[in-house]
């Protein structure tokens, strides 16, 4: 009797678990498939000179890492600077969402007004880059991008990071 | 009417706690980008499995509230309720452990940033609501409403 139950409860957990991979799969049929192509919400061209725009552009992860490795992009990284200490992309520098707020008009210091500038903070749950993109763009920043992905998608794709401990 | 109250408590608390994982489920089937993210952020999972954990989990957590809010095969529903919480209280655990600054992603993605400890006392309450959430219906299935049986007596 106590078996017949506890197998009843394991077919019915099989067939709730089921049913929600199913309508899950199905709701973000999108989604997933474009992340199993490894860019989601990636812009189909390449990104070129974009002109001054009240919002930044958002780029994909390939995209980033070719202007990374070309070294035609200047990174800048929103989060704080204690969070950049720890662990950042290599190659990019801080530049606090909280500390340009401040400024108001944030300066990259030898940074050419035209070039490319990717902002990015922690992943899609995280809006700093987008605000730090704004401002850089008011700032008179012409080409400013925001990597939604941010450092969670590139450490994961095994791309060079560097700082303290991890 | 002492013993009506201690027959309710089971009874609210399931209701609660699939109320709960609906509040839970709604905002993240509503964003599944955003939880991406949060899930991404625990350093747990590559990229492919973030969003597919981020598109299937919210729909576990909603089916599993719906059955509990209106009371059918309760038991396995809270059976996976229960193994969720203890998931989230590992990646919790480990996100503190290895010293993460992240929203926990509990319930709304852009929401206010939730501490991972004050995220896995709340995850470890739920697990309590749970466990008597069981201990009840396996009372019931094997006493089926005592009161009814000596009625018909």
């Amino acid at each position: 009797m106590a078996q017949k139950s506890s197998l009843k409860t394991v077919l019915e957990i099989a067939v709730i678990v089921f049913v929600s991979a199913v309508f899950g799969i199905f709701w973000n049929r999108t989604l997933l498939a474009d992340a199993w192509r490894g860019a989601p919400a990636a812009p189909q061209a390449a990104p070129a000179a974009q002109q001054a725009e009240a919002l930044p552009m958002p780029i994909g992860l390939a995209q980033v890492k070719e202007l990374h490795d070309s070294g035609q992009a200047v990174l800048v990284d929103a989060r704080s600077g204690a969070s950049f200490a720890k662990e950042h992309i290599s190659g990019a520098r801080s530049l606090p969402l909280e500390e340009a707020t401040r400024q108001r008009t944030p300066q990259l210091e030898g940074v050419a007004k035209d070039a490319v500038v990717i902002a990015y903070c922690n992943g899609f749950s995280c809006h700093d880059s987008m605000d730090l993109g704004k401002l850089l763009i008011k700032a008179g920043y012409g080409s400013v991008y925001v990597f939604e992905g941010g450092l969670p998608e590139w450490r994961d794709s095994g791309y060079p990071t560097s700082g303290g401990a991890r | 009417m002492k013993l009506f109250h201690a027959r309710m408590i089971p009874v609210a608390l399931r209701v609660a706690l699939g109320a709960i994982f609906i509040y839970a489920a709604v905002p993240k089937i509503a964003d599944p980008v955003a939880f991406a993210g949060s899930v991404a952020a625990y350093r747990i999972l590559p990229y492919f499995w973030s969003y597919l954990t981020a598109a299937v989990l919210p729909f576990l957590e909603l089916l599993c509230g719906v059955l509990l809010v209106c009371g059918v095969r309760v038991r396995s529903g809270a059976l996976i309720i229960g193994v969720l919480n203890l998931v989230f209280m590992v990646a919790l655990a480990s996100a503190m452990i290895r010293g993460l600054d992240i929203d926990c992603g509990c319930f709304r993605p852009e929401g206010a940033k939730t501490a991972p400890w004050v995220a896995l006392l709340r995850d470890t309450l739920f697990l309590f609501m749970t466990a008597i959430v069981i201990r009840h219906e396996r009372l019931q299935v094997r006493s089926p409403l005592p009161e009814r049986t000596a009625f018909r007596d």
